[in-house]
Parts: structure tokens; C-alpha cells; sequence
């Protein structure tokens, strides 16, 4: 006795089995009928990977995004195993419309298999639902800014809206609690009710068979098993392919930058949801909940009547066109905002620009991740980073009036010294030859109170006496405050006897002379330095950088303090990324 | 699939197998109401020939396993982490020599960064090390018994190392001496600097005989 024969004795497995592949198919094996088997088999590689995922992934605030990037980044095969997933998902949306359309087109839901239509339903509801709870999973920008937008939505809903929102959140704000339960939703809940439903779809699809095309109806039937199942495999394969191809492509699923809930993101949902985003643009705020939840809803109960208002035994489908015209509405409709939606993006710059610093963010929020995160979590980790805090500080705090690189106003619009190759040789010469240039003190309440060394004063008395400072001592002094600034004086050289001699009339130096002398040049000692430049930063005016009268309320225009603004941490920060950048866009 | 169904088909005078001879695409056309439900008796037409149906079956066979084996492989890869490259051990600032009494052991917390996957915590109590003085040199043993990894400590007699969940027994310069322990105590590097112990934390496999450094 074999163990096939011995098993079979026991279960009957062979007749089941022999059931399942002489399933009758009317009308013979068409390449129409795919697209259930095609779903399966896609939610089949979604468990899959979907468990895959859950041995890695960790739902909370501090944890998901990391879990997700070492998932991408550092495990083996993680990249592909989600890749899998992301595109997986999207290609049973795909399928989804593929086996509607289908269905729609053969009339498959009309008696007697109405109930299966609305089991088929409902199946998409569970689908969709997936894609949506799926989406904020790996908390990234992108995931929390469309969740944001959706329970927003559903709190816009009236009477329960509010409750509703509170119960998806797990409290009043996103948090641990929302990822907990769009997770619980995401890998029990949902999934569990889409295999039980699966269940009773295919259990009904047997009772009734294929709906044949009508016209070819049972003209010839024949068993499931080769040919029709032969055809459902080999759909199945291509549509593996194509989820491995644009995994290798895109080199596994994308992941935006941690969620920030104090950023701009310029927030967009999924593709499939994009029509029903552009249809916000068009809907007043009070109403929104009409269309955004309203629309889809009466969609779906169109959906639910149709095979009870199509009540015509014959699938011939001329008669139905009308039935089906809401349907083709719907998708061209749809169709037509999604590309509205995509052309929109494509020829707005503020938005391409947007989505180009939230991808440059995202590529060093992987960078500093992979060294390691703090328990904190990434948003921590990004805080602390000066290449990506530096920036933004600046282009708050400082881009108002100071030009730095590509930050900054335009030049005519410049009421501050542009910062480019401030600290260098060059900068100090520049300021020696002429401190009143448009992008140095030209355009400042400063202006006229620096001499240049090179150039005569306009005062023709003064002018007969002037001597220009030889260009070697020029050199010297920008040499010595270079020096200061980079953090590595050279004291004693001839620069710093030179300052002494020519310059601390008017600057300070080594905190002389005392601070209540009327003369507002900055301390020399250290100028630029990390030290200055913090300390400049906390507090222009405190004595450390500039004396209290250069940063007079009178003198209009003048530099705020930023210390009651901008923690410590933050301030050396700035100062320590600000003195990096200029250094290095110095031209 | 080696089952053929024409064997067991209690009514199967003509296997169902043999029936196709017209071209498939004109088979047998079996008068049928236009089909408003009922379920098709299964038995009235078969589509494909024989040697197709084998060809067909083999190309079914193997795409199956193509279907199965293009999630299998990258699961297994995922599931099987890399060994991590084995990082040289660093030396450690533990305790002052000063604070050590001359062959008394002490056991001392070592300090440091741990990774674990994608965090990375400073300054974080990493495990502890039995330290022992001998004049200027000092002996360090890890606190993990080599067995099953309980942390040894010193008996109440104070004349030797105890691990306290399956009694075994070694001597203060850590040789095995009782108990179900398959190897001596884990010796670990220690020297002094600046007056400073310091130790080069590594942990080893337990419960076997020889010593293998957990990666």
C-alpha cells in the first residue's frame, strides 16, 4: 500500500482533488476566466510576504519606520519580500477592476448568482481596505500624510464622524495606538474576513459554475484541469513576473522620510485612490464627506442593486448597455481625474520641489539610519543631524535676510550680508577692500560704519591723508581671522599684531574695550569661530560677537536673538552647518 | 497530479479521455438550456487529447513549482539572517585598580553601545565580569555560565564561583570543578591602563565544550 493510498483511505483526498480539477467550465476554457484565479493566487504572494514582513516589522511610533527601512536596507532579501508586497498589493487593485469588468461585462451577476456578485463585493471593500490600513504601516511621510487626510475624512463624517476618527486613532491624536490597530486590522481583522468570504465566494462559484459568454454558452464544456486551469497559472506567473519586475526595477518598495508631523509634505494617496483626492480639490470643506464618502458609497450601492435591476435572463449585452453606463461613467470618470490629478502634479513646481526635498530627506533619513537609531526614533535621529537640520533652521530663522548658497533672497532683496565663504581669507579681504558692498554691509543699518583699507573715504580731508594698507598686511590679517574662524588660531602671528594696530579702534579684541565704549565693531578674538558664530546666534548683541548698541532697536533692521527660539543644541547646530556651507559654496 | 480520472468514474464506459476526436475547438455540442444555473452534469466532453492533456499536465506541474519556488527562495533568504561580520572586541573602561582588593573577586558591570537591528542605545549596562587582583595584573571571567548562560556568582563560602540554576560548581580562577557545566569559566582579555581596568566584553556559545564566540 502506498502512502497515497493510505492517506486517501483515511481523508478521500484524491476525490476531493479530482472534484477541484474536473470542475466543469461551460462553454470551454477562455482566457476571460483568470481573473478570480488571478486575485487568488495574488492574495496568496500578499499572506506570503505579508508574514514575511510581520517577523520584522514593529508597529509603534519610535519603531516602524526603522523596522521597515532595516527591512529594505539590511535584511537579506528584505528588499524584494517587500517589493513583493508594496507592488502586490497595487496589482490586485489591478486584477480587482480586471474581474469586476469581467463579471460586469458577462453578465455573471444576474440571477442566480447575485449573492455571489455581492460576496464579490464586499471582497473588494476588504481589499481596498487592506491597501488603506497597509498604507500608513511603514509611518513615513507618505503612509501618515494620506492616513491623516483619510481619518480626517471619516471625522467629517456627521453624528458618529468624530467617534469613528477617535476609534481608528486609538485616542484624540496619531500615535502608537494608530499603528497598533491598522496593524491589527491590517494582518487579523481584514485578512481574516477576506479568507472567509473568499470561502463562501468560491464555495458559491462552484454551485453555479462559469458564466459563459453569451452566445458560446455551453456549447462545449470541459473539465477545469488542464486547460483552464493551465491558462489561470499561467496569468498567475505573468502577474508574478511583472511584481518581481517592478521590484527589481525600482529596486524593492519606496519609503519616504520619517513621519514628521511638524513638516510640509506635499501628501498624496495611493494611485487608485487619486480620483477621489483631485474630487477634493473641487468640494467646499463643509460638504467633503458628500463627495469623498458619498461618491464611493453610492458607487458601491449601484454596484450592490445592479443584479436586482437587471432582472433580463439574457446577458446578451446590448440591453444592459444602459444598466452599465453609470459603471463606464464611473471609470471614465475616474480616469479622467487621476490623469487631471497626476498632470496637475507634473506641472506644478512647488510641488515637484517639494517632492524633491522629501526625497533628498528620505535618502539621508535611510543614510543615517542604517549607521544606527537612537531609541528615540528617527525623527530624533534626523533632529540631531546637521546636514538635514542645519538647512531647514537656516531657511527658517536666517533666509529672511541672509544669503547662503542657493538659500536666501534674491539679491536685490538682501538686507543682511551674504554668508557665502564667510570665515575665509577671501570674505575678510573682501570686507578690507570694501565693507560696503551690496552682499557684505552694503544693505545693512551697518553700512558706512566699517572703513575700507583700500579705497579713500569720501571726506576729501580725510582722503588727502589716506593710505591704502599694503596688500600683504591685508593678507596677513585675513590669515590670522581664518585662522580664528576654523577653530585653529595662530596667536602672535604678524595678523594679529596688525589688528591691534589698525583695527581696535573701532572692533573689540579680547573683550577690550569694555562694553559700555560706544564703538559697535564685533569681537575679533575668535570672529567666525564655532564658539562666535553660536554665541552671535543666541545673541547678537550680548558682547560675545557684537556689543548690545550694534544691535540697538533704532538701528533698524538688525539681527534678532534666537536664544529664547532655538534650544542650545539647535543653536550650535545652525552655527556649526551655517559655518560648514559657507565654507563650502565659498566662491 | 497522478490521478486519471477515467479509473474511478463508476459510469465512465468511455473514458472521459478518449472521447475527444473532432478538433477541439468543434467538440461535441450538447444541447443545454441557456444556462440559468444549474449545475452541468461534468461528464460531457472532455477538451484535450491525451498526449496534450500529459504536456499539459507537466506544464502545469512546473509552472506550479516556478509559482512556489519564486516566494520560497527569497522567504528563506529573509528568514536567514547573515552571520554578522565578527567585530574585534574593544577594551572597556570598567573600574579603578585602586578599587580592588588583592584576590578578592568583584564582579563589575561593563558599559557600552548595543545594537540591536536598526537601534542603537549608548552607554547601556552590556552584561558583567567576575574581576580578580593579583598586584598590578588583574584577571577577568565572564559572569555567563558556560552551560546554559545563568549568571555565576560567587558561593557562600566565598572560595568559589556557584552558578545558581544547575549547581555547577568552579574554582575562583574558573576551572570546572562540578555540575553539568562542559567547560571552564569564559576567560576574557583585561589589562590596566592609567590605573583603569579594562576589559575586552566578548560573550561565547554556551553549552558546549569548546569556546566559540557568539556573533
Amino acid at each position: 500500500m502506498s502512502l497515497g493510498d493510505f492517506l486517501d483511505e483515511r481523508t478521500g483526498y484524491r476525490k476531493l482533488t479530482r472534484e477541484l480539477l474536473d470542475e466543469p467550465v461551460h462553454g470551454g476554457a477562455r482566457w476571460a476566466y483568470v481573473w478570480g484565479s488571478a486575485l487568488t493566487l495574488s492574495f496568496v504572494v500578499q499572506a506570503v510576504t505579508g508574514l514575511l514582513l510581520m517577523t520584522a516589522y514593529q508597529p509603534s511610533a519610535t519603531t516602524a519606520w526603522s523596522s521597515v527601512m532595516y527591512i529594505s536596507h539590511e535584511l537579506r532579501a528584505g528588499w524584494l519580500i517587500r517589493g513583493l508586497h508594496h507592488y502586490g498589493a497595487q496589482a490586485m487593485v489591478v486584477l480587482l477592476g480586471a474581474h469586476l469588468g469581467q463579471t460586469a461585462l458577462y453578465g455573471a451577476y444576474k440571477k442566480p448568482r447575485e449573492l455571489n456578485w455581492l460576496l464579490g463585493l464586499a471582497l473588494m471593500g476588504l481589499t481596498l481596505a487592506l491597501a488603506l490600513t497597509g498604507y500608513l504601516l511603514p509611518w513615513d511621510q507618505k503612509g501618515y500624510w494620506a492616513t491623516r487626510v483619510a481619518t480626517n475624512i471619516a471625522g467629517s463624517l456627521p453624528l458618529a464622524g468624530a467617534a469613528i476618527q477617535r476609534a481608528l486613532l486609538g485616542g484624540a491624536d496619531y500615535g502608537h495606538l494608530t499603528l497598533t490597530r491598522f496593524y491589527a486590522l491590517h494582518v487579523g481583522l481584514l485578512p481574516a474576513l477576506l479568507v472567509l468570504l473568499l470561502a463562501g465566494h468560491v464555495a458559491l462559484f462552484k454551485r453555479h459554475g462559469v458564466t459563459a459568454r453569451e452566445g458560446a454558452v455551453a456549447a462545449r464544456t470541459e473539465p477545469f484541469y488542464p486547460r483552464q486551469l493551465g491558462r489561470d497559472l499561467a496569468v498567475g506567473l505573468v502577474v508574478l513576473a511583472a511584481l518581481f519586475a517592478l521590484t527589481l526595477r525600482h529596486h524593492g518598495a519606496p519609503l519616504d522620510a520619517p513621519a514628521d508631523p511638524a513638516s510640509d509634505y506635499p501628501a498624496r494617496p495611493e494611485w487608485y485612490f487619486l480620483a477621489l483626492f483631485e474630487l477634493l480639490k473641487f468640494v467646499p470643506g463643509d460638504i467633503e464627506w458628500m463627495a469623498a464618502v458619498g461618491i464611493p458609497l453610492a458607487l458601491g450601492g449601484y454596484l450592490i442593486a445592479l443584479p436586482f435591476l437587471d432582472r433580463e435572463p439574457s446577458r446578451r449585452l446590448r440591453p444592459r448597455l444602459l444598466l452599465l453606463a453609470p459603471l463606464a461613467l464611473a471609470f471614465v470618470a475616474a480616469a479622467a481625474l487621476t490623469s487631471s490629478s497626476l498632470l496637475a502634479d507634473a506641472g506644478d513646481s512647488g510641488y515637484q520641489a517639494a517632492r524633491v526635498h522629501s526625497d533628498a530627506r528620505a535618502a539621508r533619513a535611510v543614510e543615517l539610519a542604517r549607521r544606527g537609531v537612537p531609541p528615540e526614533g528617527p525623527l530624533a535621529m534626523l533632529a540631531a543631524d546637521p546636514e538635514t537640520r542645519g538647512p531647514e533652521l537656516f531657511a527658517q530663522r536666517c533666509a529672511s535676510c541672509h544669503r547662503l548658497g542657493t538659500l536666501g533672497p534674491s539679491a536685490d532683496k538682501l538686507t543682511a550680508p551674504t554668508l557665502d565663504g564667510f570665515g575665509t581669507e577671501r570674505f575678510v579681504l573682501a570686507l578690507l577692500d570694501d565693507p560696503d558692498a551690496p552682499e557684505l554691509f552694503g544693505k545693512t543699518p551697518f553700512k558706512g560704519m566699517m572703513v575700507s583699507f583700500t579705497r579713500p573715504p569720501a571726506d576729501p580731508a580725510l582722503a588727502a591723508d589716506f593710505v591704502p594698507m599694503p596688500l600683504e598686511d591685508r593678507t596677513a590679517i585675513a590669515k590670522f581671522l581664518a585662522a580664528e574662524a576654523r577653530g585653529t588660531p595662530r596667536p602672535g602671528s604678524r595678523g594679529e599684531i596688525l589688528i591691534k594696530q589698525h583695527c581696535t579702534s573701532c572692533h573689540r579684541f579680547d573683550h577690550n574695550p569694555p562694553l559700555d565704549e560706544s564703538s559697535l565693531g564685533p569681537e575679533l578674538r575668535g570672529w567666525g569661530s564655532l564658539a562666535w558664530t553660536t554665541a552671535h546666534l543666541a545673541n547678537p548683541g550680548s558682547g560675545a560677537s557684537y556689543p548690545q548698541g550694534a544691535m540697538a532697536k533704532d538701528l533698524e533692521g538688525h539681527m534678532p536673538a534666537f536664544e529664547e527660539e532655538l534650544s542650545p543644541a539647535e543653536l550650535s547646530l545652525l552655527a556649526s552647518w551655517t559655518l560648514n556651507e559657507a565654507a563650502r559654496v565659498a566662491p | 497530479m497522478g490521478n486519471d480520472p477515467a479509473n474511478d468514474d463508476g459510469d465512465a464506459k468511455a473514458p472521459r479521455d478518449a472521447v475527444e476526436v473532432a478538433p477541439p475547438r468543434e467538440a461535441v455540442t450538447v444541447p443545454s438550456p441557456r444556462d440559468a444555473g444549474q449545475v452541468m452534469p461534468p461528464r460531457q466532453v472532455a477538451a484535450v487529447a491525451p498526449p496534450r492533456r500529459r504536456v499539459l499536465g507537466v506544464l502545469v506541474g512546473a509552472g506550479s513549482a516556478a509559482y512556489a519556488g519564486a516566494l520560497a527562495w527569497p522567504a528563506t533568504r529573509f528568514l536567514t539572517p547573515a552571520e554578522a561580520p565578527r567585530a574585534e572586541a574593544a577594551f572597556v573602561r570598567v573600574v579603578r585598580l585602586d578599587a580592588l582588593e588583592e584576590a578578592v573577586p568583584v564582579r563589575v558591570r561593563v558599559r557600552g553601545d548595543r545594537r540591536d537591528a536598526f537601534t542603537v542605545t549608548r552607554e547601556l549596562t552590556l552584561g558583567s565580569v567576575w574581576l580578580r587582583r593579583t598586584g598590578n595584573d588583574v584577571t577577568a571571567l565572564s559572569a555567563e555560565c558556560p552551560h546554559l548562560g545563568c549568571a555565576v556568582a560567587v558561593t557562600e563560602d566565598r572560595k568559589a564561583f556557584g552558578c545558581p540554576c544547575h549547581t555547577s560548581r568552579f574554582s575562583l580562577a574558573g576551572a570546572a570543578e562540578s555540575g553539568p557545566s562542559p567547560r571552564a569559566m569564559d576567560p576574557l582579555l583585561a589589562r590596566v591602563v592609567d590605573g583603569w581596568v579594562e576589559v575586552a566584553f566578548v560573550r561565547y556559545r554556551h553549552g558546549s565544550q569548546h569556546r566559540e564566540v557568539r556573533g
